[in-house]
């Protein structure tokens, strides 16, 4: 295969990452600060899709406005569950809460179903799909514009992360939540910042990702890929987030020309056990010591 | 007191097929399979903490293994095809095991919940020994003399098993290997501390798990008599976790009650697919906001009382909160 294939195989493959790191990031940061793995964080990404896509039929607005619309759903859905469920169950362990989770995201599933049907639907993208040539190679501009608006957000994430208020109290958090409380910081705020961030990151892949795999209420399963791209950086480390999506897309995209063509869909699994056996600490991460 | 509600069970589960509508006894055995593939995920979840949603892949390789055995060597009587399905399900499990040692909880349980889809994977893609997408249709088995032909051959089967399987995991809680699962769902490293060899138990209980939900797959083949991947599903995996959870984590009782409760539900919904996962969903949240510890723990004492209670917050959790 000529190196122009590769760098177009590679590329497609980062911007397949791009979705997987910004699921991760979304999985990551409600991790940090509730300790806990949302499971329903494809769901909520596939519904306020499903939001954005309605407006877009029913107002025939601008793709913008349809990103938008998935945002402020995504931010509010995320902000609801939060506050009527997820806070309910603030004193039981991570394993009912990962249950409570797991529920919501079998009835947001079943609800789109009711509302949405379970067909795919074809979703518009911001980007054409008329591959450019760069010299030799062919690039497909819906590739490098989700590496790009990928990037930007992600770029977001680390200036309210570093800079504002609620990235400190958030940081702060994530280290030590007993200590964070006794500096002042309401860790209930961070909690429900959490969701809505977290949605908000998600909503904005599922309106990139929707042109590439359509738009279904199967959706939300990119999440599990999310989920197996923190690990690979090293769960809880957003940075290592990013890597492990790009990494795990890259190698998703290079397996196949390797190995034969059905084992595609094994590729995040065999990643994750393979780092899990070799690296539990992730490519970026360490292993944290627990005190009794 | 005991006796009596044990008694009066047996004659119920014993009598069934004589006075139930054919439907209803296959219906039974499908809640006893349950049942046995819901203690097997409960000795995993339930007493050690380990969360999997990978049950259905456990499942599914049961029952392939049994059909394909079925269907290529039709003298094999079917309790030796039922022990090698076990053992296939317990070895594959005892490999997925050993790397999952690895994991806490959350990992764990995404982990598991990969490992089911690669499972129907790999089934549609040997398709030579599975027929992929066509399904398998799977022979009556036979034991001795005897064609298991009937829905009531295949229940009696069934509940024999299942009652065989129950006895022994009531028997493991009551042991040492059970004390010391236990201890590890409370605190792993107080259980480390106290001697007891973590890793050795944790694989323990997958391996275990895993046999319990081979021999329930080899049923399921039996009994279903069809077997294709989409039966076998994440959503399955997901029905098992809800049946134990419901029933009661840690409570062999009440892994019982969970199974007959929702393998009833899911029969009775089959006119509401679209509902289902919605039902499901508000029954998992319900459950576990309002009644964690499951039917066990609200039927109180009538179960065993040592392994009704819920888990409680292991420490190693209570740290930052």
């Amino acid at each position: 295969m000529t190196w122009a294939a590769l760098v177009h195989v590679v590329i497609s493959g980062l911007a397949t990452g791009s979705i997987y790191a910004l699921m991760a990031l979304s999985l990551v940061i409600i991790y940090n600060a509730t300790r806990t793995l949302n499971f329903a964080q494809g769901e909520i990404l596939m519904v306020s899709t499903f939001v954005g896509w309605s407006a877009l039929q029913v107002l025939r607005a601008p793709l913008v406005v349809a990103l938008l619309v998935a945002v402020l759903a995504s931010a509010l859905l995320g902000f609801v569950l939060e506050r009527l469920v997820i806070r309910h169950a603030i004193s039981a362990t991570h394993f009912d809460v990962l249950i409570i989770t797991l529920g919501l995201s079998l009835v947001l599933r079943s609800a789109a179903g009711i509302v949405w049907t379970h067909d795919e639907f074809p979703f518009p993208s911001f980007f054409s799909n008329r591959p450019l040539m760069v010299g030799p190679m062919r690039v497909a501009p819906g590739s490098l514009g989700i590496i790009g608006a990928s990037l930007a957000l992600m770029l977001a994430l680390g200036a309210l992360f570093r800079w504002t208020r609620l990235g400190r109290a958030m940081r702060a958090v994530a280290q030590n939540q007993r200590a964070a409380r006794l500096m002042g910081i309401s860790v209930e705020r961070v909690y429900s910042s959490s969701w809505v961030i977290a949605a908000v990151v998600g909503a904005v892949a599922g309106v990139l990702i929707a042109p590439v795999i359509f738009l279904s209420s199967k959706m939300g399963l990119v999440a599990i890929n999310g989920f197996t791209a923190a690990v690979l950086g090293g769960f809880g480390s957003m940075p290592g987030a990013v890597v492990g999506g790009m990494l795990l897309g890259v190698l998703e995209n290079l397996a196949p020309l390797y190995l034969p063509s059905s084992i595609k869909h094994s590729v995040p699994f065999l990643v994750m056990i393979t780092i899990l056996i070799v690296r539990p600490g992730g490519v970026l991460g360490r292993v944290a010591r627990r005190k009794v | 007191m005991r006796h009596a509600v044990l008694a009066t069970g047996a004659a119920v589960v014993v009598g069934w097929p004589w006075a139930a509508p054919p439907y209803f006894v296959f219906l039974a055995s499908l809640i006893a399979i349950n049942a046995i593939v819901a203690i097997g995920l409960n000795l995993l979840s339930g007493y050690t903490n380990q969360l999997s949603f990978g049950h259905a892949g456990f499942l599914a390789i049961g029952a392939y293994v049994a059909a394909i055995l079925t269907i290529r060597a039709p003298a094999v009587p079917v309790v030796a095809t039922l022990l090698i399905a076990g053992l296939v399900t317990a070895a594959v499990g005892l490999a997925l095991g050993v790397p999952c040692l690895r994991l806490e909880g959350l990992y764990l349980a995404m982990a598991t919940l990969a490992f089911g889809f690669v499972v129907v994977e790999a089934i549609l893609n040997l398709d030579w020994l599975t027929r992929g997408n066509d399904g398998l249709r799977v022979p009556a088995a036979r034991l001795g003399p005897w064609t298991l032909a009937s829905d009531t051959a295949r229940y009696y089967l069934v509940v024999a098993v299942a009652a065989l399987l129950i006895v022994a995991a009531v028997n493991i809680s009551r042991t040492r290997t059970g004390r010391a699962l236990l201890a590890v769902r409370e605190s792993e490293i107080a259980a480390q501390a106290s001697g007891i060899h973590l890793a050795a138990y944790k694989t323990l209980a997958f391996v275990v798990s895993a046999f319990y939900t081979g021999v329930a797959g080899g049923l399921f083949a039996l009994v279903v008599g069809f077997l294709s991947p989409d039966s076998f599903d994440v959503f399955l995996s997901v029905d098992f976790v809800a049946m134990i959870i419901v029933g009661g984590l840690g409570s062999i009782l009440g892994s019982v009650a969970g199974a007959a409760l929702i393998t009833t539900l899911n029969d009775s919904l089959a006119g509401f697919q679209n509902y289902r996962p919605l039902i499901f969903g508000a029954i998992l949240i319900t459950s576990m906001l309002f009644m964690p510890g499951g039917i066990a723990r609200a039927l109180g004492r009538i179960g065993r009382p040592t392994h009704g209670a819920a888990p409680s917050e292991p420490a190693r959790q209570g740290e930052d909160r």
